[in-house]
């Protein structure tokens, strides 16, 4: 059984359709992304996870129980919020214990969860505190902290990180990541950060005007994108309007395409004669390594430290080149190859 | 840019600030000093505990305190306990919001004699509401409705015309709070009743205080209201104290004016510290 089922789920606003007939399962103890742009539907559909919105059409199933129509303080879920939503007028002692209190918890249980939770997210000599007293990584922790002192079933984050600096977003993912594990929780976390999206997540689900657009494992999804939406939106991509010349071979392709003509190695039958491809800038080598050996020119360099951004022009069509040390200048020539196993068919379009 | 000296912002505080301190300070002055048996208009002035003692042994004295306190604090809560659902409802805009919210306020406009004589129109013998409640057959003929022994009408017209005072600073205190807030506190298993007990109340504390604070000051010390459609019973304490001022009993005036005062004074301090208590929390 499922922690969390959604069938069918469609949240209409006005005529406007929010999230659009979505089928999802999330295994016990798993930790699965909602990942997608601004709109896409993602905190909708957390919303309605969570119980602020209820669905014009579908179900929820939350531990095998249908929740649709259930007020939010009766799920047995917890959020994660970004904008934190600390009670600005109760200490960091009172915020965490406050979720304790509405349930009935006993203050022998209230103190045990207090100094677990109190350990878990290193807030100890802060507890007399005031929010506004404290960080923003602070914050977010009290925030963790709250949500994970009730014990839910699932606990929801919409897009926790996002008022954070760089480097503290990084440190507190581990953390959310190591805390998710350690509880077992099964974790729904909504973000348009596809390196976060990727760091964290033992599956995403990629979003789009409301729909699923691909699931999968993060690596899954970002060698394998199906669409032209996902290869675009989950890193860089080099996409590419092909069509298919002739079967090489089982599973080998030659393709033509604006840039010349390409061999591209892929298990999967193209979806239709003429469709996209793509493949990822740091899979182009310097030289001519592979079958696929291309020639531009260099019309824009961006040093990154651990690579160099090249933009190329190929016969008027624009490709990113992420190498590793090149010494290339704009206006040079430029040598490289892709394997033909790192270029991916993606799904005709209409 | 630099600060100006403190002398130069005296200065050009002076002309506002400056008169109202010396105009309260000299009316609170005098009132004092009056009922101490100074400025005495009518005989030898020097200090005395006399007008004091004269006036709190009498009877009339003691029922207009508790009476003023009665009008004064039912109308405080009652307002303020009415604001909230109405300010909480009209948190989000929604179509005709605008449009409620200029109707609930606009008693705040209307002069407190118009409202008075307003109201009594509507609860005279012959008013709208005799002739719709017989009409209803809830009553048999008209029945006297105005001056009620219980003070009930004025309590009523108090609540109507003080009620949007409340919502007025309310309703930004409560749109000051963040919806994530609200939903996390939902999110944590808080009904109804305990999201506004233990979040809405807490950080609107300050805008309720304020309301129960100048709803009650205006209606202790009401004298319209009363003497158009209070009780005939009774006396509030500014109808008692324009009773000494009748009959030029200056001093025992001045006793009525400054127990006013002091029970303002006290009464405010107890309301703000009665909901800051209760609504407040635990903070620690």
């Amino acid at each position: 059984m499922s922690a969390i089922s959604i069938t069918d789920l469609v949240m209409k606003f006005d005529g406007f359709t929010a999230v659009d007939r979505v089928s999802l399962n999330v295994e016990a103890g798993e930790f699965v992304t909602l990942l997608g742009p601004s709109g896409c539907g993602k905190t909708t559909l957390l919303n309605l996870i969570s119980g602020f919105l209820q669905p014009t059409e579908g179900r929820i199933e939350i531990g095998g129980k249908g929740v649709v129509g259930v007020p939010p303080e009766s799920r047995d879920t917890a959020m994660c919020f970004q904008s934190y939503a600390l009670f600005p007028h109760l200490s960091v002692r009172e915020n965490l214990i406050f979720g304790l209190r509405q349930r009935g918890a006993s203050a022998t249980i209230r103190k045990e969860r207090l100094d677990e939770v109190v350990a878990q997210v290193d807030l100890g000599e802060h507890l007399a505190k005031l929010p506004n007293q404290l960080s923003g990584g602070q914050q977010q922790r009290v925030a963790l902290g709250r949500a994970l002192a009730v014990r839910p079933f699932v606990i929801l984050f919409d897009e926790p990180l996002s008022n954070l600096d760089a480097k503290l977003r990084e440190q507190v993912r581990v953390e959310i990541r190591k805390i998710q594990r350690d509880y077992g929780l099964t974790a729904i976390y909504v973000t348009h950060d596809q390196a976060e999206a990727l760091a964290m997540s033992d599956r995403i689900f990629i979003m789009n005007r409301g729909r699923l657009e691909q699931s999968g494992r993060p690596e899954d999804i970002y060698y394998g994108p199906r669409t032209r939406f996902v290869a675009d939106f989950v890193g860089s991509a080099n996409i590419l309007d092909a069509e298919v010349e002739a079967e090489l071979g089982k599973g080998r392709w030659r393709v033509s395409t604006p840039i010349g003509a390409l061999e591209v190695h892929c298990a999967a039958a193209p979806g239709a004669k003429v469709l996209p491809i793509c493949w990822r800038p740091e899979t182009a080598v310097g030289g001519a390594q592979h079958v696929n050996a291309l020639k531009g020119d260099v019309t824009h360099r961006s040093f990154q430290g651990h690579f160099t951004d090249l933009i190329v022009d190929i016969n008027g069509t624009q490709q990113r080149l992420q190498i590793l040390r090149g010494d290339q200048k704009e206006g040079e020539a430029v040598d490289f190859s892709v394997a033909p196993e790192d270029i991916t068919f993606l799904e005709p379009e209409a | 840019m630099t600060r100006p000296p403190a002398w130069k912002l005296a200065l050009l505080l002076f002309p506002g600030l400056g008169l109202i301190l010396i105009f309260i300070g000299a009316v609170i002055f005098m009132a004092a000093a009056q009922s101490f048996g100074y400025y005495n208009l009518l005989g030898e002035s020097g200090f005395t505990f006399e007008f004091w003692e004269r006036t709190v042994q009498r009877r009339a004295y003691e029922r207009s305190v508790l009476y003023s306190l009665y009008v004064g604090l039912i109308s405080a809560i009652v307002s303020v306990a009415l604001a909230y659902p109405l300010a909480l409802w009209l948190r989000k805009p929604f179509a005709g919001s605008l449009t409620v919210s200029a109707v609930l306020k606009a008693p705040l406009l209307i002069h407190g004699i118009v409202a008075a004589f307003l109201f009594l129109n509507v609860i005279s013998f012959h008013g709208i509401l005799n002739q719709f409640l017989v009409w209803l057959g809830i009553f048999s003929e008209p029945r006297r409705l105005q001056n009620d022994d219980n003070a009930i009408g004025l309590l009523f017209l108090q609540v109507w015309k003080n009620m949007p005072m409340a919502l007025l600073l309310l309703t930004g205190a409560v749109q000051a709070i963040s919806d994530d807030v609200l939903r996390a506190a939902q999110d944590l298993g808080a009904g109804a009743w305990a999201r506004f007990r233990k979040v809405i109340a807490p950080l609107s504390v300050s805008a309720m205080q304020a309301g129960l604070i100048i709803i009650f000051i205006g209606a202790l010390a009401d004298f319209t209201f009363q003497t158009t459609i209070g009780p005939t019973n009774r006396q509030s304490l500014a109808q008692y104290m324009d009773w000494f001022k009748e009959r030029a009993r200056w001093n025992e005036a001045a006793v009525v004016g400054v127990t006013l005062m002091v029970l303002s004074l006290a009464g405010s301090v107890l309301l703000a510290a009665a909901a800051q208590m209760i609504f407040r929390g635990r903070r620690r």
